[in-house]
């Protein structure tokens, strides 16, 4: 005979626990949204995050020819190529040469802006496609016509400028027509982030503008593209041959594979931060794996008491309540993968305006398999103490109802269980981790709150059972209500408050940030910098702006562009720097000479030199130092204007960079660059601040007088930072967002497991004669205060962790908003009493006769 | 660990005391009681309610532990046995009858039945179920789950689940209490012709006087304590 439902009589011969949890499997459609949910959403975060940030970073390799320009892009500062080199490049493929710099851009009318130059020969791009509107190719756009030569000009600057097509625009000495709009250009990722907007003219018309002087700006890039028929080993073959033939001429070398090193690097790092993000809802969400197991197992409580009696051992009803758990787990995380994997097909199709390159998202078999693998070892360790909890259920239960005994201590073996997973959670994030000191710190923090927030709750119940009892019925109800035994004070209070915590830190971090970017600019820094004055020109320019802004401080220093070769006679790109000091070897810097310690800066190690030094010595930053392992007495050798330069670290400084004045990595003994053409470097400080107008007029005077100087507004820097920030910090919030909502969901959850007690105390109270707004009011009291202690040890956590991210892993000034506190709280409270109140609506409007018939 | 020798007594208990709760809550349960039951034996445990009958019967089943006092089943001495392996124990020697019947609502009868079997890995577990469902006379209601079976039909099911294993002994805790007076009658037959054809040692927990008539022997508590244990008509 066959059973319905069930296994034929000659029985399928699986253990018993497997064929005991497939059987209860049945029953558990019911009870498990949350589990599921709370599952699916944190794993599908972690999936969609990892796999959307995969697909960028891919696309970035993918695109790497269009990026760099080329296969592979070599690029000099302040010289250009000499014919040996050039000679090199051409003779392995074609070979395009752009020149980069800063320039003002100024109308006839006299205003001017800060543009970011372009000049390329005829055959940019060698890679991609230049876009134009009107749309003409780059021969029409530079062919001479109305007897000046043409240009084109990202929208932002027509507009800063009021310029339309047809106009004439002035670079240095040069005059230009606008023939088009720059609508994309394929290499303008691997350019960085540019201080202005684009122009774009030709290689050939950049002479006349008179702008490339020695010492001043100049980035010579020259792309060069292989042959189509050359085999893939080409490229390794053609860097071979450049690292050996040019490794001293201070090239800096990238390939299509490496085309924009910062930015993947950075986009890396934010990956992460936002995957740690989503990692702390999957472990808000384990708080509501854990409330639906150990309310599931409640309810089991008399089937594991009769299969104990017919002879389960607990390691039996451990494993056929942790398969079943483990089913339910599998479905929650299968679906969190599947979101998680459709996110980046999703995202690339909303965000292709923006994405300035193409993505092609694919289903990434390692991110994925690293989010179910976050999802397995975050539901194995909310689920194992319950479980453990329910193996010890006795089976004198079934002939007397045990249910008030006290909890049975757990096992060693659940506990060691539950250790080893939390340490492989840990180990995951900090193996997965690009900055390893970050997520560290995050992963402590959310420990320590995780730690307190239990702590308080449970601290929480215990005052509320020692307070002195309200006369009146209302308080009493609630008070009562807040310790008794299935309580929802703990849950609340871990739930809620670890995604509101989460979200005060990172409101704190943001506003700390904007503070730290509007702060200085009040106070101490600088309203322009100046850049390539000529040394020649710097007393008459000195004059010319103090002039024209009166009380104003101008400083000025000497500044030439230099590329960190070897660091104690070894190669730079042998050297492995920290994530904090890998910047200072990715590309030339600017370095500057000074008889006397800078500005802003402090000794903290070794001597200045005398005034009178001969020797080529430096200063270094001594946190970069760190970060490169170089110490007092080590040699640092720069390629400076193709000269090899030597030096000896003589002393370390501590740097404030973040008051945005002068500072340098690198300052060298005046000796070191004895007769070296340079520029000087110059800022002007209005003490007590200026007003915008007053500003933009004298960028516009020092435009006009001085057309090789690029001028740099301070203010619209920071504007621009900001802009980014506000990007930045919007998905960083979108993040957070899905813990705050998972919170939601285990409150709600829990509010759910407790329905059945709210609906038998609602009946037996209202049989007793207790009014319906009474009872609302004791519920809402009983809430009000669970959310408002939630809140306030949300906002503490919260500033707390704020606090230590801003400043020391950040190390900028913490500011403490009241508002995003306020909000917090409010919020909590508004979102407790409301999902409460809601539940109990349901429990309140129960008809009295049916539910004590039924009791 | 747990070799069966033939004993003369099946089961014995011996100056068994127990306690419950702790603090000014503490009851004496059980106290110096002494049973001895004989194999094949029918034994009925009556007594007023908090008598302490039913932890009696939990102390035999392995479920209690005594704090005093030595319980010998089925020639093992269950005093120094942790709770797996009682829990084995129980799977191979000892049936259980409840008053709530305690059927998983999750699994149909005939899965209900096979449980102990599968718990001690017998490979004909269903085969052995399916042949026990059919002897309590519900061989066509085996894919049925609890809650499509009547209450008489619940505790047939219970009843064929204690018997599936062949269990050396057979206890039962107010086995009809949850019947109706007919429905009763009819489990209580089942009961009694399978203990003597099989030849199980019953001990059986009843306020019934009639069921009580029906056993050998009435052991009979009174505030913990055996007052009678010999046959006896009440």
């Amino acid at each position: 005979m066959s059973a319905r439902g069930g296994p034929s009589v000659s029985g399928p011969r699986l253990p018993a626990a497997l064929a005991f949890a497939l059987r209860e499997l049945r029953g558990a459609r019911q009870g498990f949204g949350v589990f599921l949910l709370c599952l699916a959403l944190g794993v599908a975060a972690i999936a969609g995050i990892g796999s959307f940030a995969r697909a960028l970073t891919e696309g970035l390799d993918r695109e790497g020819r269009a990026i760099l320009g080329g296969d592979a892009a070599f690029t000099l500062t302040q010289r250009e190529a000499s014919d040996i080199e050039l000679g090199f490049f051409t003779l392995r493929g074609e070979v395009s040469r752009v020149a980069s710099l800063r320039a003002m851009a100024r109308t006839l009318a006299g205003e001017a802006a800060l543009a970011e130059l372009k000049a390329v020969d005829p055959v940019y791009p060698l890679a991609g496609r230049l876009e134009l509107s009107p749309s003409m190719s780059p021969g029409a756009l530079f062919a001479p016509g109305h007897g000046l030569p043409g240009a084109a000009a990202e929208p932002a600057l027509l507009a800063r400028l009021g310029l339309a097509i047809g106009d004439k625009v002035k670079i240095g000495d040069a005059m230009f027509e606008i023939r088009a709009a720059l609508v994309s250009e394929p290499d303008k990722l691997s350019a960085g982030i540019g201080l202005g907007p684009r122009l774009l003219i030709s290689v050939g018309d950049l002479p006349a503008t008179g702008l490339v002087q020695p010492g001043s700006l100049v980035r010579w890039s020259y792309r060069l593209r292989l042959p189509e028929t050359a085999p893939p080993e080409a490229l390794d073959a053609l860097m071979d041959a450049a690292h050996e033939r040019f490794d001293d001429a201070g090239f800096e070398m990238r390939t299509r594979h490496g085309a924009t090193p910062q930015l993947e690097r950075n986009m890396e790092r934010i990956g992460q931060f936002l995957t740690l993000v989503a990692l702390t809802a999957l472990l808000v969400g384990g708080v509501g794996i854990a409330n639906a197991v150990a309310s599931h197992l409640a309810a089991k409580r008399a089937t594991i008491a009769t299969l104990k009696a017919l002879g389960a051992t607990r390691g039996q009803v451990f494993a056929a309540y942790g398969i079943e758990m483990g089913v339910i787990a599998a479905a929650g995380i299968a679906a969190g993968l599947a979101v998680g994997a459709a996110i980046p097909f999703v995202g690339t199709a909303a965000l292709s305006s923006v994405i300035p390159y193409p993505v092609a998202p694919r289903l990434d078999g390692a991110t994925l398999g690293l989010a179910g693998l976050y999802g397995l070892l975050v539901a194995g360790l909310f689920t194992v103490l319950p479980l453990a909890r329910a193996q010890e259920t006795p089976a004198a239960l079934l002939f007397r109802d045990t249910a008030g005994e006290a909890r049975a201590r757990l096992p060693r073996r659940p506990l060691l269980l539950a250790a080893l997973l939390a340490l492989g959670l840990v180990a995951l994030a900090l193996a997965s981790a690009v900055d390893m000191k970050a997520a560290s710190v995050f992963i402590a923090a959310a420990a320590g709150v995780f730690g307190l927030l239990r702590l308080v709750g449970m601290g929480l119940v215990a005052l509320a059972r020692r307070l002195p009892r309200p006369r009146a019925m209302v308080p009493r109800l609630a008070l009562a209500n807040t310790h008794r035994p299935g309580a929802l004070t703990p849950t609340v209070v871990l739930s809620l408050g670890l995604g509101l915590s989460l979200m005060v830190a990172v409101g704190l971090i943001d506003r700390s940030l904007t503070a730290e970017l509007a702060g200085p600019v009040r106070e101490e820094a600088p309203s322009f910098f100046f850049v390539d004055v000529p040394s020649a020109d710097q007393a008459a320019f000195a004059r010319f702006v103090a002039d024209r802004a009166p009380g104003a401080r101008l400083r000025a220093v000497p500044m030439l562009r230099g590329r960190i070769i070897a660091l104690n006679s070894i190669p730079a790109e042998a050297v492995r720097p920290s994530a904090e000091a890998a910047w200072v070897l990715q590309s030339d810097r600017g370095i500057t000479f000074s008889d006397t310690l800078p500005e802003g800066s402090r000794l903290v190690e070794g001597q200045w030199w005398g005034a009178g030094e001969t020797a080529p010595l430096v200063s270094f930053d001594a946190k970069i130092a760190a970060g490169l392992g170089l110490k007092v007495g080590d040699t640092v050798s720069v390629n400076v204007l193709g000269r090899l330069v030597t030096a000896t670290i003589a002393n370390l400084r501590e740097v404030k960079w973040e008051r945005l004045g002068i500072n340098f990595v690198m300052v060298f003994s005046p000796a070191t660059f004895a007769g070296a053409p340079h520029s000087v470097l110059a800022t002007l400080t209005f003490p007590g601040g200026a007003d915008a107008a007053g500003e933009i007029a004298l960028l516009n005077q020092v435009a006009e007088a001085y057309p090789a100087v690029t001028v740099v507004r301070v203010k619209e820097t920071l504007e621009e930072a900001r802009r980014m920030l506000e990007n930045l910090s919007l998905g960083i919030r979108a993040a957070s967002l899905v813990t705050l909502l998972t919170s939601l969901l285990v409150l709600s959850g829990a509010l759910a497991a407790g329905h059945q007690r709210r609906v038998y105390e609602a009946v037996i109270l209202k049989t007793l004669g207790a009014t319906r707004a009474r009872l609302i009011a004791a519920y809402a009291l009983e809430y009000a205060g669970i959310g408002l202690v939630t809140a306030a040890v949300a906002v503490a956590a919260g500033s707390l962790s704020a606090y230590a991210v801003t400043v020391f892993v950040m190390e900028i000034g913490f500011t403490f908003s009241p508002a995003v506190a306020l909000g917090a709280a409010l919020g909590a409270l508004a979102v407790t009493v409301a999902l409460g109140l809601l539940a109990t609506l349901k429990a309140l409007s129960a008809p009295p006769a049916w539910v004590l018939r039924h009791l | 660990m747990d070799d069966i020798a033939t004993p003369s007594f099946i089961l014995s208990l011996s100056h068994i005391d127990l306690y419950l709760g702790s603090g000014p809550a503490r009851v004496h349960v059980l106290k110096d009681v002494s049973v001895a039951v004989a194999p094949g034996e029918a034994v009925g445990l009556v007594g007023a309610s908090g008598s302490g009958k039913s932890t009696l019967l939990m102390v035999m089943a392995g479920l209690e532990r005594a704090d005093a006092g030595t319980v010998e089943v089925a020639g093992t001495r269950l005093t120094g046995l942790d709770e797996d392996k009682l829990a084995r124990f129980r799977g191979r020697h000892v049936g259980i009858v409840f008053q709530s019947f305690h059927l998983i609502p999750t699994m149909t009868a005939l899965e209900n039945v096979a449980v102990p079997l599968e718990l001690a890995g017998r490979a004909d577990a269903f085969a052995r179920a399916a042949r026990e469902l059919a002897e309590v006379g519900l061989g066509a209601r085996a894919a049925h789950y609890p809650s499509q079976l009547s209450g008489g039909e619940q505790q047939r099911v219970a009843l064929a689940r204690a018997l599936a294993p062949e269990p050396a002994i057979l206890l039962a805790d107010e086995p009809t209490g949850n019947l109706d007076e007919a429905t009763g009658r009819q489990i209580m037959d089942l009961l009694f012709a399978a203990q003597r054809a099989r030849g199980t040692t019953l001990v059986i927990v009843t306020h019934d006087p009639g069921l009580a008539a029906r056993c050998d022997r009435i052991v009979r508590l009174r505030s913990g304590a055996v007052v009678a244990a010999g046959a006896e008509v009440t």
